[in-house]
């Protein structure tokens, strides 16, 4: 893998306008992506994971989002300033994106072969012969059977898993640099998970695409990702190589997630009211409207302090096979010591 | 699939058979009439129907052949409809998709413009029109396309209200469509179907709006025969020669019987969740 930097954001800002205030969904989140790594952005339902990657790619819908701040480096632009029309020629070219639902995220009175073949027509304006050619090929890499034939067909003669795979199809059909894969094995069952993601790494290898891969599925992000960005409440918490995080997780709200996963051989370890609950982070997410200059995880927090309570800790440098950081109070004080 | 159900649908068969009777009428008028439909016949005034005198459904009061005109202005009719209709779906669809994929103040301005046109009675509307434009046929067609639009508008917009929100739009933003190419290839397809019953339905008004518009001397322009001025001339000697209008009145509720019937059927065909009701 090298070195080289294709995507760079920097201090991210996405807010809604809502009945109830103003939600700070993104609230300055920076992170780079090396050509050819995977990088995983975990976290709960509503932390902010989707919109940071719709707002890369500038397709949050305003009103009422409106993209407040940062910078997006992407081949040395910043995305967020260029031209709509600059940013849709990046589309699907050089940027794509894979969504969570299979099932809607294909038009469904289009042939397959003609979605697939969408972003060809788009961005180098292949005939439709051409383009047609170009989608059986795609097909037959992403292993439909009978390729040729079923290319007229259309979505709803597919099952969710192959259509995944169109979608997949879809988005690198051009080739891109990077893959925005937004949860995309979540509406998918488990068996067809693992071979969806094969498909993802195998693809993606080919040319050296990377990938960032959006999920609340720490599974997936151990057997895919290279480093790891832990999201909390719009912004990351965490981030480091794989294995660090998985061996020794070091904010409170990370180590809970990875408290959260079910275990077979130790199903009964966690429970506090019987041996069949399982562990939960207890309470939940803070709501997003206007949040106070405090450790958001604060209330959920074992560890919490009166620091935490009155303002956000900074990032703070760990030792780590990769860069690594962790927003935490605890860690701070850990380094002063 | 869609041909199947059409001809298992009794109502749908129907309005087409009646349909497609009149489009016979049309190819034969343009062959062969019985008489001139517009060539006075002093001799023959207001006959009564009779098989004798070749005059089937009688004459009227210039001796001009009923049956004649009623086929030559089948065409007129028909043709005056379908391009009426096609202008009003075209224009309406397009100002109504737009606003509904726009929205915000695009879809607002569109959509009070439509409102607007829709507060007028249609045949009001059709009657205001014709004033400003002038009595010609092409006018005519006009007229009734104005009335259709807000019409076409309402519908191609709430249609594309409830499929612009699906994953596959943003799918397809996310792939470098703009926004033109999202609305026509992707959205457009999706809302054929209550616009194609639309265009049926309004097939039917459009015949009945002409007639009205024609009946009261501001469409299609006599000596040209069209149903709509054939039974203004009959008004007069209606109650000696009821033949007369009750022929031409007869082509009217027929032909708006059909497409009426083709509407109705192809909705039931088409909608998917009015189907396997019974």
């Amino acid at each position: 893998m090298s070195d080289e930097s294709i995507l760079r954001v920097e201090g991210l800002v996405t807010q809604f306008r809502t009945e109830y205030g103003l939600v700070k969904a993104v609230d300055g989140v920076s992170f780079e992506l090396r050509r050819g790594e995977t990088l995983g952005l975990v976290g709960e339902s509503g932390c902010g994971k989707s919109v940071t990657n719709l707002s890369i790619l500038k397709l949050i819908q305003s009103p009422p989002g409106k993209i407040a701040g940062g910078r997006v480096i992407f081949q040395g632009r910043d995305l967020l300033a260029a031209p709509e029309e600059e940013v849709r020629v990046l589309r699907g070219k050089n940027i794509s994106m894979i969504f969570q639902d299979p099932l809607t995220s294909l038009n469904p009175v289009l042939r397959v072969s003609v979605q697939i073949a969408e972003a060809l027509q788009l961005h180098h304006g292949l005939g439709k012969r051409e383009a047609k050619a170009k989608a059986i090929e795609m097909l037959k890499l992403i292993g439909i059977p009978d390729p040729e034939r079923r290319a007229d067909d259309y979505p709803h003669q597919f099952s969710g898993g192959m259509r995944q795979r169109v979608m997949i199809a879809m988005a690198l059909s051009c080739d891109p640099d990077i893959l925005i894969a937004d949860e995309p094995t979540t509406a998918l069952d488990v068996t067809i998970q693992a071979q969806i993601l094969d498909l993802i790494k195998n693809l993606t290898a080919r040319n050296k695409t990377a990938v960032i891969m959006i999920t609340h599925d720490l599974g997936v992000v151990a057997g895919m990702c290279d480093s790891i960005c832990v999201m909390y409440a719009g912004r990351i918490v965490e981030r480091a190589s794989v294995d660090d995080l998985f061996y020794d997780p070091k904010h409170p709200y990370t180590r809970g997630l990875l408290d959260s996963i079910p275990r077979v051989d130790r199903a009964a370890a966690y429970g506090r009211d019987g041996p069949e609950r399982l562990y939960s982070i207890p309470g939940s997410p803070p709501s997003l409207v206007d949040m106070p200059d405090c450790c958001p995880f604060h209330p959920r927090c074992a560890h919490a302090m009166d620091i935490c309570r009155s303002s956000y800790p900074p990032e703070t440098r760990l030792e780590g096979s990769a860069p690594r950081t962790v927003n935490c109070w605890l860690h701070v004080e850990e380094k002063r010591r | 699939m869609a041909t199947n159900r059409l001809t298992r649908n009794g109502i749908a068969m129907t309005g087409l058979v009646i349909v497609a009777f009149y489009l016979a009428i049309i190819v034969v008028s343009l062959f062969w009439l019985p008489f001139d439909p517009v060539t006075m016949d002093t001799q023959h005034l207001l006959e009564a129907p009779s098989l004798a005198t070749g005059h089937v459904f009688g004459t009227d009061e210039f001796g001009r052949d009923i049956l004649s005109r009623i086929m030559k202005g089948c065409s007129v009719s028909l043709i005056i409809s379908i391009f009426a209709t096609a202008l009003g779906a075209v224009f309406g669809t397009f100002m109504g998709i737009w606003a509904g994929y726009l929205g915000g103040r695009w879809d607002h301005w569109i959509m009070r413009v439509a409102d607007v046109l829709f507060s007028f009675p249609s045949l009001l509307l059709a009657i205001f029109v014709m004033s400003i434009l002038g009595e010609k046929t092409f006018n005519v067609v006009f007229a009734i396309g104005i009335v259709y639009i807000p019409q076409f508008a309402r519908i191609s917009r709430g249609a594309i209200l409830t499929i612009k929100s699906n994953e596959f739009v943003r799918a397809a933003r996310s792939n470098g469509a703009s926004s033109s190419f999202i609305l026509f290839r992707h959205l457009l397809p999706n809302i054929l179907v209550p616009l194609i019953v639309q265009v049926s339905l309004s097939l039917s008004v459009a015949v009945l709006l002409e007639s009205s518009l024609s009946f009261l001397g501001l469409g299609v322009q006599p000596p040209a025969p069209s149903w709509g001025n054939m039974l203004s001339g009959a008004r007069k000697v209606m109650v000696i020669a009821p033949w007369t209008a009750i022929y031409p009145g007869f082509a009217i509720v027929l032909l708006v019987l059909g497409f009426n019937l083709l509407g109705d059927g192809l909705r039931d065909i088409l909608d998917p969740r009015l189907r396997n009701v019974r």
